[in-house]
């Protein structure tokens, strides 16, 4: 009669990925051995709740096999009283202090294990999958970054640039105007956006982006919220640098006759001739509308932001930036092709109000990337309590005692619930019932079409 | 063997205020009356303050204005700790200068004076900022913010570094455009006198943080877990905008010498450039340990652990397989995380096992811990998308 056959192992074996410091090498009694001894010891769990069904025989020769085995075991897997009990207790699931290296009298003990005696007395061990770390994933080096960069992309990055030249242009061409500043300050922004697009787009050609590995557990992906987070303090910086030059200004113009600086601001009405084309008006007005169409420059930080009022509007002009930058150069243009009277009290009144905008947008940013790195949920408000009160009503749930729900990046959600439910309660089912919920409750229309994930672990005790 | 007695994050919010935190420093006289309405015994807020630890107690000034402003919560636990404590003296030092300089300015009709009061009404602004971030920081998890608002000081830090950065660039080109087309200076008196006047504060600034500063600085700060734990990324960003403040003026101060004895204009932006390299140069340290907390990111010595643990989870009766896992390190030493352990026999059994493991390998550590059945129809963490 055979002996049972371990069934197949079910989860192929760990990806290639896996490195040292400890391989874990499946052994026929699926004990996982550990090579290096200083960590066997770390390693080695005080399982003393452990109960298999004790022997009914005690077979001598056994007992030979057994006990020359537990000799390997230095750290005690088995309680000194349970052992003088049954000495059999054959629970070495453990990763054994000494590596377990195939000795001639452990083979033996397996010979014997598989003889017609000994199976019907021995439990097979359960069969172990070869169990996989998460994987460490490497760092990408500049030089594989730069090879991985796809010929669509390498266009998209040189877009990048000719967005941030034509924002120099604006501003150089600025000569004194306060608006134009302020707009070629707003294309640096949305250049820079562009830039961080891409570079998400690149570096999400690598699994380290993607994937959880334990030096990044949300893997890279998080860097993306940090870069919006840099380019939001960025845009308030802009938009105070605005303000503080607007206040400067209109201080000379105030102390003019005193002060040695001269009316430099008199200059720019006539910046532009009426009637002509401004050019670095209509440069960024077709720089911001091709990147914005083209790039889906920062699409994702719009799409965190949204401003409730401008959610109807057609999708390149309810990203706030885009409509401010759009609104602004094509004023800049009407104004003079038009013939409207131009005066430097219209320019800073501009000027002031995209200096706000830019803050109004800024201060919304900063919250909003700044909560998914204070490590919380603002998707929804008030939802978040409503989840947990019915989450609480579940009749299945007898007491839920922690509830954290956040985010992590723009496209995971962790919820974290414990907890405690009637004995011999279907946990599978529950658990089920609170991810559909919750995924149904805040999931929902976040931005327009991709939501993002959520990954809703719910841990449960009886107790 | 009982169940992690987890803090939870409903349990935090129904606990109490950050107003609590004050309670130490108060109590030295106990004829006042509580304000707080969450009536706590007051055994509690002892314990409970034991975690930030202060070596400095307040100064006798500070006393006398916790117990004036006894009845406004917001004030009283700005004084009540020690971080927020000195920022906003220091920024009440800062805003007084402003108002000076500005009534001086309009007075004299001065433009230097003014435009360098509205730089001092931005250092106000940044230095209040902190303050909140400082105060903020303390506040105890709630359903919004689930880890609690511990991240806070980095993030203020992070967002100080970026400004700085932001602000020496700008530096760099507005000299460069000096040095292209110089501008007479004028006003040299008037410029020696502010910048020196705007020195001796930040010079009060610089002394005052110094001593917050010291966990902080000197580069080693990447491991920052289980260290000085709190405050300091927020601290060494505010020590570094008022240091280049300082700096600035120095380099106002020598530069209108230099100009005076030579006429030539160029030393001021030279020396502005200078400054803004080195203010750059020292908030890169700032911003990328910032970076790097805020990021989650697990640092090596805690991956070493933190592997051979999870590794030995697998070796664990009971465990038939792991997924999911995620394992973070949160500001104050703690290693959070989620794992679904797949397994067999008594799911509450198993469940222990693995948290006493976790807990007998990594040292202060709170991890949700699923525990699922094989044969259960299949959480979304084994299937593979």
């Amino acid at each position: 009669m055979p002996p049972p056959k371990p069934a197949p192992i079910p989860i192929p074996p760990a990806s290639p990925n896996v490195l040292p410091p400890t391989p874990i090498s499946p052994t026929g009694t699926g004990i996982a051995d550990v090579q290096d001894p200083e960590a066997a010891g770390l390693l080695s769990p005080k399982s003393q709740a452990f109960s298999f069904p004790p022997p009914q025989q005690q077979p001598p020769l056994e007992h030979n096999a057994v006990s020359t085995r537990r000799i390997s075991i230095a750290e005690p897997a088995v309680k000194p009283g349970a052992a003088a009990a049954s000495p059999f207790n054959f629970t070495p699931m453990v990763a054994t202090k000494a590596p377990v290296t195939p000795k001639a009298n452990q083979r033996r003990g397996h010979k014997y294990k598989h003889s017609s005696v000994s199976h019907q007395i021995f439990l097979e061990p359960p069969p172990r999958a070869p169990l996989s770390l998460p994987a460490s994933l490497p760092m990408p080096t500049w030089t594989e970054l730069y090879r991985s960069i796809s010929p669509d992309q390498r266009t998209r990055a040189l877009w990048c640039l000719c967005h941030l030249f034509v924002a120099g242009y604006t501003l150089y061409s600025a000569g004194g105007s306060l608006a134009l500043t302020a707009l070629s300050h707003l294309i640096v922004f949305d250049a820079a956006g562009a830039s961080v697009c891409v570079a998400v787009d690149v570096l999400s050609n690598f699994e380290v982006w993607k994937r959880s590995s334990i030096r990044h557990p949300f893997g890279l992906e998080r860097a993306e919220v940090l870069a919006g987070f840099a380019m939001s303090v960025f845009l308030l910086f802009m938009g105070f640098d605005i303000i503080s030059h607007g206040a400067e200004h209109l201080l000379e113009g105030w102390w003019g006759p005193r002060s040695a600086h001269g009316h430099a601001h008199e200059e720019h009405v006539a910046r532009v001739s009426a009637g002509s084309i401004d050019f670095a008006a209509a440069a960024a007005l077709a720089v911001t509308m091709v990147s914005a169409t083209l790039l889906k420059n920062h699409a994702r930080i719009g799409r965190a932001m949204k401003f409730a009022a401008l959610e109807h509007l057609p999708s390149i002009l309810s990203n706030p930036s885009h409509l401010l930058t759009l609104a602004t150069s094509t004023l800049l243009l009407l104004i003079p092709l038009l013939s409207l009277p131009q005066s430097s009290w219209l320019d800073r009144a501009l000027a002031l109000s995209m200096a706000l905008s830019m803050i109004a947008i800024g201060v919304r940013l900063v919250k909003v990337l700044g909560s998914m790195l204070l490590m919380s949920y603002s998707g929804g408000g008030e939802k978040v309590s409503r989840v947990i009160d019915e989450i609480e009503s579940d009749p299945a749930v007898k007491e839920l005692q922690e509830a954290r729900f956040w985010q992590a990046h723009h496209g995971l959600c962790i919820a974290t619930l414990k907890v405690v439910i009637e004995a011999g309660m279907e946990e599978g089912r529950l658990r089920e019932r609170l991810g559909r919920l919750v995924r149904d409750r805040l999931g929902g229309p976040y931005g327009k079409g991709a939501g993002s994930k959520w990954e809703v672990s719910v841990a449960t005790t009886t107790s | 063997m009982d169940v992690i007695s987890h803090r939870t994050a409903l349990t935090y919010d129904k606990s109490s205020s950050s107003g609590e935190h004050s309670h130490e420093h108060s109590h030295s006289h106990s004829s006042h009356d509580h304000s707080h309405s969450n009536g706590h015994p007051h055994g509690h807020s002892h314990n409970h303050d034991d975690h930030h630890h202060h070596a400095a107690p307040p100064s006798a000034a500070s006393k006398f204005l916790m117990r004036k402003f006894e009845g406004v919560p917001l004030i009283h636990s700005i004084l009540a700790e020690k971080d927020s404590r000195r920022i906003s003296y220091f920024m009440c030092l800062n805003f007084l200068f402003m108002m000076v300089q500005t009534i001086y300015g309009f007075i004299t009709g001065s433009l230097g004076l003014i435009s360098d009061s509205v730089h001092m009404f931005f250092d106000c602004l940044a230095l209040a900022v902190g303050v909140c971030a400082a105060v903020m920081s303390k506040w105890p998890p709630s359903t919004r913010y689930p880890y609690g608002l511990g991240k806070m000081d980095t993030l203020a830090g992070f967002a100080n570094g970026i400004f700085l950065m932001l602000i020496s660039v700008e530096i760099v080109f507005e000299a460069l455009e000096r040095l292209r087309t110089p501008t007479e200076m004028s006003r040299l008196g008037e410029l020696f006198v502010v910048s020196t006047a705007g020195l001796a504060v930040n010079m009060v600034g610089i002394f005052a943080f110094d001593h917050a500063h010291v966990h902080a600085g000197g580069g080693g700060h990447s491991h920052s877990h289980g260290g000085g734990g709190h405050g300091n990324d927020n601290m060494h960003g505010i020590f570094l905008h008022i240091l280049a403040d300082a700096l600035g003026s120095v380099s106002v101060v020598i530069s209108t010498m230099l100009i005076h004895y030579t006429s030539w204009p160029g030393f001021d932006p030279l020396a502005s450039m200078l400054i803004a390299v080195l203010i750059f140069a020292s908030s890169v340290p700032l911003v990328t340990s910032a970076a790097k907390n805020l990021l989650l990111t697990v640092d090596a010595g805690t991956e070493y652990t933190l592997r051979e643990t999870i590794a030995g989870i697998s070796a664990l009766p009971g465990v038939r397989g792991y997924q999911a896992t995620r394992f973070w390190e949160s500001g104050e030493g703690m290693v959070r995380g989620v794992i679904h352990i797949t397994a067999e026999g008594d799911p509450e059994a198993v469940r222990r096992r693995v948290e006493d493991w976790l807990k007998s390998n990594v040292e202060k550590v709170d991890v949700t811990v699923v525990v699922e059945h094989g044969a259960e129809g299949g959480c979304w963490c084994r299937r593979k998308d």
